[in-house]
């Protein structure tokens, strides 16, 4: 239930963020709703085996899908170099699109 | 001596092609004249050994997709005009193309060759329609090189015909799924062409459509008189001999399948009859002569569509018949139109003159070739169109083909002659007599007159001679009517006194008339005869549809972002809202609950709470990285160290960019208005219900999915690693990391590009006031002095964890941040930001490291498959050449995060160009003088 939660939460401060029209909260809803897309993710594999898919003899009853995980740690890696391009374009161009409140 | 070999001939001719220009030059059209010269006696050796030769080579298995080749009789006939009238037309190009090396005009011409004779030997419908659209394609790449005038034209023609393309694609489809085979003949042949008449009138439909935009008919016909921007060589191969006759091809090939459908007569005459009748008086209204034979190619094509709408073997023998004749004189008619126009420099009609004496010979050639498209005995011509009267005529007589259709069709094929005897008339008549015109010296023309004397010379031989090709026309009217060749009637010049013979002396007398009155008749057709034109339709069509486009795009195209998100987001909360009320409340699974669960949850309430309210950028950039460490020991609660690991550098990693960043923004957002808060707020809370609910109904598996518990059991087994979340990265799912490291090297080159074509905004003041932490230099020695501890430490971490993270945690990813944190320690502890001028080779470092794990994935051939990790043993230590695609995620990683640092982190005067840069270096080590900052920067 707490992942759920903890899902919604993000969710929902990282649509937030996103809706700003300020360019930097932009970026930070951005990587809010990459945390809460990721968590998903885990949620999908369950929540319920929590042991480290790591040595030999693995038990599948226990043992954590380590699918889900890897799809997780390219996910971060790909979700940051998105937000750095961002960034770039945060102190790229016309200072007045990224800053100004224009209406 | 195969089929194969014979296509993989013309294909292997077409990737030669550039060489043969190359050694040479403009002497290419002689050699491809005579490659495609002997392709042709080779088609014609393999029918005399084996007739309807079939072969066949797998290509997609999984669904039955074969290279089958088939030779019979049409693909015969239409093999030969392919080939036959291109080393004709290749012979004419020796001479009418003067460019020194026209690379993409051969290369096009033989790729259009080697199409077409794909597309008529295929047995195969999938290969058929490959071939079908490969014509498209040259049609247009060859229309397009012919000037920038050219590109409106050639995007018209592309729109029709792909359009047309579409539609033969739905026909292939609907064949294969309803009969359950690919095979062209298998399909073919299927019952359910008479079992089920829905699916026999949706197919004929289709396939009539493709054909009528291929070949021009009403109302797709403008683009082919739009297409005449195109050279001489390729109008009188294209759009005149060979890619126009594909639609008709394809029309005789489904034609005794198709006309089980009852709209196939019907739709094929009434369209090819108001073709072949509009195509007719647009060409006597022309003055430029290319535009005329254009139109007259549209009313000939309309001729053919009508009379295999007429049915029977007897029509398809004359349709076969006349597909080859018109093959001939068109060819040479547009052969004549470069020649003209070459020579006197012009190509309208009313400005030539008295070429009778200027250019006797040519004139006598196009007289011929004008002749035979009159169909004025004894050429080959007449007997063409004497057959088509004749079946037409059969047609009308035996009830049962529909007497309304045949009568039609007979009306309206005669009225067209009348006035194809007529236009027919006006190239020549007008031309010949008057002062003789001042010419170009003939030198350098001959092979061009050459060409299109063959082209017109065989019109002639072929009338009192055209049993001569008895062999060549009547198996393919066998095989497009279905029937054995004995039933096929043999060809002659002269049937006797019938009444096809009396339509046909009226027919010319008409004509003649015609041409007598032909001052009287200019006067009523100089005029627009309709509101609209073709080319403007097609035009009016493209223009709306993009408009249309446009104007849907509108609907979400903003320039801020929120207005743009907003609906997406709110749209997809409102479904996964929407659906819980399917869903039965009964079927939420929340997982069981541990103690350290809430208490994150917690910490990322208070991190988000604090992210939104904060008015300053730092205090929100400070509260999403709380959030972030909070995800990443969510991570490691739920068991994947490597995961969390990696969340903590980037978590890291993103903090010190984004203070990089922070630098040249001001301190506090702006303001943002109440209405706008409490519409993201709703569209916010709404979202994160959505996502609570949709996680709590759509997750929760209580046992492993089969795939995840493959993993678990063979990872080891299979690679030899005991990290397994690793061996997913580099061995199983190797390649899926393969492309995210491209995606990383491309956002690198990215940020690079949008820094060198935008520019940095202006650096805001700084946010610091006057402090005694103020100076950076001095600042900044604590750290300096820790990091030469911990840089080292850093960087041997960075390669321990490389190394052993197959086994335990760490990997390319995780290593590779831990160096670029190295080098962002490094960066944070310099004096000053300058040190990013540097520029070490960022993009260097991310491609080499594409570039590495590319080229390791080589080596997985060994064992069968690209990307395969193979052990290797050098000098008794254990490697994987995983170990070293890791090493490639490594560098591309590292060369980003370095991009990042170099890019965002430098000093605001940037891009001095290197030289200037390292003088201004160089200068403040022998001049103290300079700044305050200066000798600190020197003892740097």
């Amino acid at each position: 239930m707490s992942l759920a939660l903890t899902i919604g939460v993000l969710t929902a401060g990282g649509v937030y963020l996103l809706l700003d029209r300020t360019f930097l909260r932009v970026v930070l809803g951005f990587v809010v709703l990459s945390h809460a897309i990721n968590l998903l993710l885990f949620a999908a594999g369950g929540a319920n085996r929590r042991v480290e898919p790591l040595g030999s003899s693995l038990d599948p009853s226990t043992v954590a899908d380590a699918l889900p995980q890897a799809f997780v740690l390219t996910a971060i890696v790909i979700a940051f170099s998105i937000t750095v391009y961002m960034l770039v374009l945060a102190i790229t161009g016309e200072e007045s699109e990224s800053e100004e409140e224009t209406s | 001596m195969s089929l194969i070999a014979l296509v993989a001939a013309a294909g292997a001719l077409m990737a030669l092609t550039p060489v043969i220009v190359r050694l040479a030059g403009t002497r290419t059209g002689w050699v491809l004249a005579v490659a495609l010269a002997g392709l042709t006696g080779w088609l014609v050796a393999l029918w005399a050994q084996t007739p309807d030769l079939e072969q066949s080579v797998p290509w997609i298995s999984a669904i039955d997709v074969s290279l089958r080749l088939r030779l019979d009789g049409l693909g015969l006939l239409f093999g030969v005009i392919v080939l036959g009238i291109g080393a004709l037309v290749m012979l004419y190009s020796a001479a009418y193309v003067t460019e020194d090396r026209p690379y993409s005009f051969y290369t096009l011409m033989t790729l259009f060759a080697a199409s077409m004779l794909v597309l008529v030997l295929a047995d195969d419908l999938v290969v058929m329609f490959v071939a079908w659209e490969f014509t498209t394609l040259c049609s247009y790449l060859l229309i397009l090189r012919s000037g920038p005038t050219a590109r409106p034209p050639a995007t018209r023609t592309l729109l029709v015909t792909a359009g047309g393309g579409l539609s033969l694609l739905a026909a292939v489809s609907l064949v294969i799924v309803t009969t359950g085979t690919t095979q062209l003949s298998v399909a073919l042949a299927d019952d359910a062409w008479t079992d089920q008449p829905a699916f026999a009138t949706a197919v004929a439909v289709l396939v009539a459509l493709a054909a009528f935009t291929k070949s021009a008919q009403f109302p797709f016909h403008a683009w082919l008189p739009d297409a005449m921007v195109a050279p001489a060589p390729v109008s009188a191969y294209l759009h005149a001999a060979a890619m126009v006759k594909a639609g008709i091809y394809l029309l005789l090939r489904f034609a005794d399948s198709a006309s089980n459908a009852d709209v196939w007569p019907v739709l094929l005459v009434t369209v090819g009859v108001i073709t072949t009748i509009m195509g007719g008086v647009f060409a006597l209204q022309r003055t430029d002569v290319k535009e005329l034979m254009a139109y007259s190619t549209v009313s000939q094509l309309g001729l053919l569509v009508a009379i295999i709408g007429v049915g029977g073997e007897y029509a398809m023998l004359a349709a076969c018949l006349h597909v080859a004749a018109h093959a001939l004189f068109k060819s040479a008619g547009f052969m004549y139109v470069g020649l003209v126009e070459r020579r006197s420099g012009t190509r309208d009609i009313r400005e030539l003159h008295g070429l009778g004496k200027a250019m006797p010979w040519t004139t006598a050639v196009v007289a011929a070739a004008m002749l035979s498209m009159a169909g004025i005995p004894p050429l080959m011509g007449f007997v063409s169109k004497e057959l088509v009267l004749s079946s037409s005529v059969d047609a009308v007589d035996a009830v049962e083909a529909g007497v309304g259709i045949a009568l039609l069709a007979l009306v309206g094929i005669s009225l067209a002659a009348v006035f194809t005897v007529a236009y027919s008339a006006r190239v020549v008549v007008d031309s010949i007599g008057g002062e003789p015109m001042e010419l170009r010296p003939v030198r350098g023309t001959v092979s061009m007159a050459v060409a299109m004397g063959v082209s017109a010379g065989a019109g002639v031989v072929l009338g009192a001679g055209v049993p001569l090709v008895d062999a060549l026309i009547r198996p393919a009217a066998a095989a497009a009517g279905a029937v054995p060749e004995a039933e096929i009637d043999d060809l002659a010049l002269w049937h006797g006194f019938n009444v096809p013979l009396l339509i046909s002396v009226a027919i010319i007398a008409v004509g003649v008339l015609v041409v007598v009155q032909r001052r009287r008749v200019d006067r009523v057709l100089d005029r627009p005869l309709f509101p609209g034109t073709g080319v403007g339709a097609v035009e009016w069509l493209r223009t709306s549809v993009i408009a249309g486009g446009r104007r849907v795009g509108d609907l979400t195209r903003y320039d801020t972002p929120a207005a743009h998100l907003a609906v997406p987001i709110v749209l997809v909360a409102v479904v996964g809202l929407a659906s819980l009320a399917v869903v039965a409340p009964d079927s939420l699974r929340p997982d069981a609950d541990r103690p350290i669960d809430k208490a994150l949850l917690l910490v990322i309430v208070v991190g988000m709470a604090v992210a939104v309210a904060s008015a300053t950028r730092l205090g929100a950039v400070v509260a999403v990285g709380i959030t972030g460490f909070a995800v990443a020991l969510w991570y490691y609660v739920l068991g994947a160290a490597d995961v969390a690991l990696t969340q903590l550098l980037v978590e890291i990693l993103t903090v010190v960019i984004i203070v990089m960043v922070l630098r040249r923004l001001p301190r506090t957002f702006a303001a943002r208005r109440t209405g706008h808060r409490i519409a993201s707020g709703v569209a916010a809370l709404t979202a994160g219900v959505a996502a609570t609910i949709a996680t709590l109904v759509l997750t929760g598996a209580e046992d492993i999915a089969p795939a995840g518990e493959y993993y678990l059991r063979e990872a080891e087994n299979e690679t030899g690693g005991t990290n397994v979340v690793n061996t997913i990265l580099v061995d199983f799912r190797a390649l899926d990391t393969f492309g995210e490291l491209v995606v990383l090297a491309i956002a690198g080159l990215a940020m690079a590009a949008l820094l060198s074509a935008r520019g940095r905004i202006g650096s805001a003041p700084p946010n610091i006031k006057h402090t005694a932490l103020d100076d950076p230099e001095v600042n900044a020695v604590f750290l300096r002095t820790l990091a030469k501890v911990v840089v080292p430490l850093m960087i041997f971490g960075s390669a321990f964890a490389l190394y052993r993270g197959h086994d335990a945690p760490g990997g390319g990813f995780i290593s590779a941040l831990i160096g670029a944190a190295a080098v962002c320690m490094i960066y944070l502890a310099a004096p000053s930001d300058r040190w990013t001028r540097r520029r070490l080779p960022y993009l260097v470092i991310a491609g080499a490291g594409v570039l590495l794990s590319a080229v390791v994935g080589l080596i997985g051939f060994v064992e069968g498959s690209y990307l395969r990790p193979i052990d290797l043993d050098p000098f008794g230590i254990k490697l994987s050449s995983a170990l070293i695609f890791d090493l490639g995620v490594y560098l591309a990683v590292f060369g980003v995060i370095l991009a990042a640092v170099t890019l965002i982190g430098g000093p605001d005067d940037d891009d001095p160009p290197e030289e200037a840069d390292a003088q201004a270096e160089a200068d403040t080590f022998v001049d103290p003088s300079t700044t305050a900052d200066d000798p600190k920067e020197a003892a740097r």
